[in-house]
């Protein structure tokens, strides 16, 4: 067993690091307050090759894992401007069409997600439905050769910034007498007819913003339709792991980063003899969040290297778990250095109270403490289901 | 097409806090994370500007321990073609003229050099000296301080910034150039780069195998060493002015009195 990560692994964390340096935290607060979004960023990301780093060679990527990428997320959260986009565009989208789309739509789309120049938003999550995937109503009728697709969708990132949105949605199971659905993943044009979105005003400081989308029978051709018609459920499998693995490295990035700037303060700070990180009050409750910020970051490499191994079981379980540990170890992270910085901890300035709200996002998705809690309770402990 | 050499150094980052052994005033290598010199990324991105406009092949040397191999991967994953690493315990310690002797004789291992491209200071060290011993040594014309470089078949122009203003070199190839702050901003290793770069060249060779005796490097017996050192003092308070109506003046007293303006 390795626990080091290849000197190429640590090359890419280290260069993506500095350009992260760059921008750093100051270039998303002017960005969130001047409504601007994070195209200077993403776009130089792209162009070297980090936003595709897990992209086949064969379609102009890097031909990496998902570890590649986990490790480019982490990174950039790190130095204070984490890409919310990657975990979304990059990660589940460029999956699910590497792995299951057809040859037409891999050479469409993959290009494009190797440079960065294509995004592609996910849109699974909807108002009556909320985690229970099973009770998505977004729906697909054939029309001709194509489809008509209708529902709604909310709690979507990006949209406005993507020249697509991938739509899990239903289609009749033609293998079914009762008319059953089964889940299908359809490719929207953001500029298609029929579909609208809107911005969820959020109390949360990120240039990335959150929509409702409105589809109301989108006609899209009949190759809008990802890969074939019943691999629907193996798709969704394949983008979510990443999904998770992602948010957690979003997370553990942004703990390191709140981490890091409590850190530096607590050794510059002085306001008896000695800085105050030479207090135990300060010190022990930064050392804890280290540790919990160590042992996610564990799992989540885990997570990404049997993922990338081809083992989408295994994955699940450790995505799941490094999920639930990472987000936890950010929103402590940053409780705790906004606590070091006592008042400053909450100035604009210092630029940490604007990360309370959205460490905890972390908590919340892309998949919820609770529902990881059921998961691993019914998975891994075998108890019995409630719902 | 220029066969380029690029001389790197590991140092330690300026970002974390710098400090020397309190034995012998070397540096202390284990107390800050190690990275390429930043004005070294600037030797090897002109480079690199050479060989995309003009071909030819771009050669990384440092001279350095073990561990200097992460700044040399770095200069390959930038896209530099090949290295020559020179590593040998002997050399801790090794002053500035040790130094450029050891590297002239590594840049003498490349084969038809036309072109060495250096950084015009090292962060760590700060003398500022290598380029210019380094051209005494390999005979050859020294354009130090650039912050442009023109390469026209074999004549090399370049302008020197310097505090008494532009100065403007010529000089015939084989030379060393210099580079300066200003001369370009460097490339960040795209993914690629940092992919292809594992499968490049790296040399490795010690002092004996460039003909070079052990005891005529190193600490022992450097011509220059370090004999006392102590921290900066730490920054004073500055001076508050409360604004009562003649806060302007009062800043204009305090700079005056600076003689800062």
């Amino acid at each position: 067993m390795v626990f080091s990560e290849s000197d190429e692994r640590i090359a890419l964390r280290s260069a993506v690091f500095e350009l992260g340096r760059k921008y750093g935290h100051e270039y998303m607060r002017r960005q969130v307050r001047s409504g601007g979004k994070t195209n200077e960023l993403w776009d130089e990301a792209g162009k070297l090759g980090y936003l595709g780093v897990n992209v086949p060679e064969e379609f102009g990527g890097g031909g990496g894992g998902i570890g590649d990428l986990a490790a480019v997320c982490e990174e950039l959260s790190a130095a204070g401007c984490g890409l919310l986009l990657m975990v979304v565009s990059p990660a589940i989208c460029s999956t699910i069409i590497a792995r299951y789309g057809t040859g037409e739509q891999k050479r469409q789309w993959l290009p494009g997600f190797a440079q960065g120049t294509t995004r592609m938003a996910f849109g699974i999550t909807e108002p009556d439905a909320g985690s229970n995937a099973h009770k998505i109503t977004t729906t697909a009728r054939r029309d001709g050769d194509g489809w008509l697709l209708s529902g709604r969708k909310v709690f979507i990132s990006g949209v406005d910034e993507a020249d697509a949105v991938m739509i899990v949605g239903r289609i009749r199971d033609e293998h079914s007498r009762e008319g059953r659905l089964k889940p299908a993943l359809f490719i929207v044009p953001t500029n298609a007819e029929g579909f609208t979105y809107q911005e969820i005003e959020m109390d949360i400081a990120s240039p990335d913003k959150q929509f409702l989308l409105f589809l109301d029978d989108v006609s899209l051709p009949a190759d809008a339709l990802v890969g074939s018609e019943d691999a629907a459920l193996l798709q969704l499998f394949a983008g979510l792991n990443p999904e998770r693995i992602m948010a957690a490295s979003f997370a553990i990035g942004t703990g390191r980063y709140a981490l890091d700037k409590a850190v530096e303060y607590a050794k510059t700070r002085t306001v008896w003899k000695e800085p105050i990180g030479a207090h135990q009050g300060i010190a022990h409750p930064l050392a804890d969040a280290k540790i919990s910020l160590e042992l996610a970051k564990v799992m989540t490499q885990k997570a990404a290297a049997l993922y990338d191994a081809g083992d989408d079981m295994g994955a699940g379980e450790a995505a799941n778990m490094a999920k639930y540990a990472a987000a936890e170890a950010s929103i402590k992270a940053v409780d705790v250095a906004v606590q070091t910085h006592g008042g400053n901890g909450l100035a604009s300035e210092y630029g940490l109270g604007s990360l309370i709200a959205a460490s905890r996002i972390s908590r919340i998705a892309p998949v919820s403490r609770e529902m990881i809690l059921n998961f691993v309770a019914q998975n891994s402990l075998g108890l019995p289901k409630s719902y | 097409m220029p066969n380029i050499v690029v001389l790197v150094k590991q140092v330690p980052d300026t970002y974390s806090e710098r400090k020397l052994a309190e034995s012998d005033h070397t540096l202390d290598r284990d107390s800050a994370d190690a990275v390429l010199d930043e004005i070294n990324e600037r030797a090897v991105e002109e480079a690199l500007l050479l060989k995309e406009a003009q071909g030819g092949e771009v050669t990384v040397v440092s001279v350095g321990p073990d561990r200097a191999t992460d700044a040399i991967r770095k200069a390959l994953s930038m896209g530099a073609d090949k290295a020559v690493h020179v590593s040998d315990e002997a050399l801790r310690g090794s002053d500035v003229l040790q130094t450029a002797k050891v590297l002239a004789a590594a840049v003498g291992k490349v084969e038809g050099y036309d072109l060495v491209i250096a950084g015009n200071e090292a962060s760590d060290g700060q003398a500022g000296a290598v380029p210019a011993i380094l051209a005494e040594l390999l005979g050859v014309p020294q354009l130090t301080h650039a912050r442009k470089v023109e390469l026209d078949g074999t004549t090399l122009k370049v302008e020197r910034e310097s505090e008494e203003g532009i100065t403007r070199l010529e000089a015939s190839l084989p030379a060393v150039v210099s580079v300066g702050e200003k001369i370009n901003e460097p490339r960040y290793p795209s993914f690629k780069g940092i992919m292809a770069a594992k499968k490049k060249p790296v040399e490795t060779l010690t002092v004996a195998d460039l003909g070079i005796d052990a005891g005529e490097v190193g600490l022992g017996n450097a011509w220059t060493s370090v004999l006392e050192a102590a921290p900066k003092p730490p920054r004073t308070a500055g001076q508050r002015v409360t604004d009562e109506g003649d806060g302007g003046s009062k800043v204009a007293e305090y700079l005056v009195a600076q003689k800062l303006i």
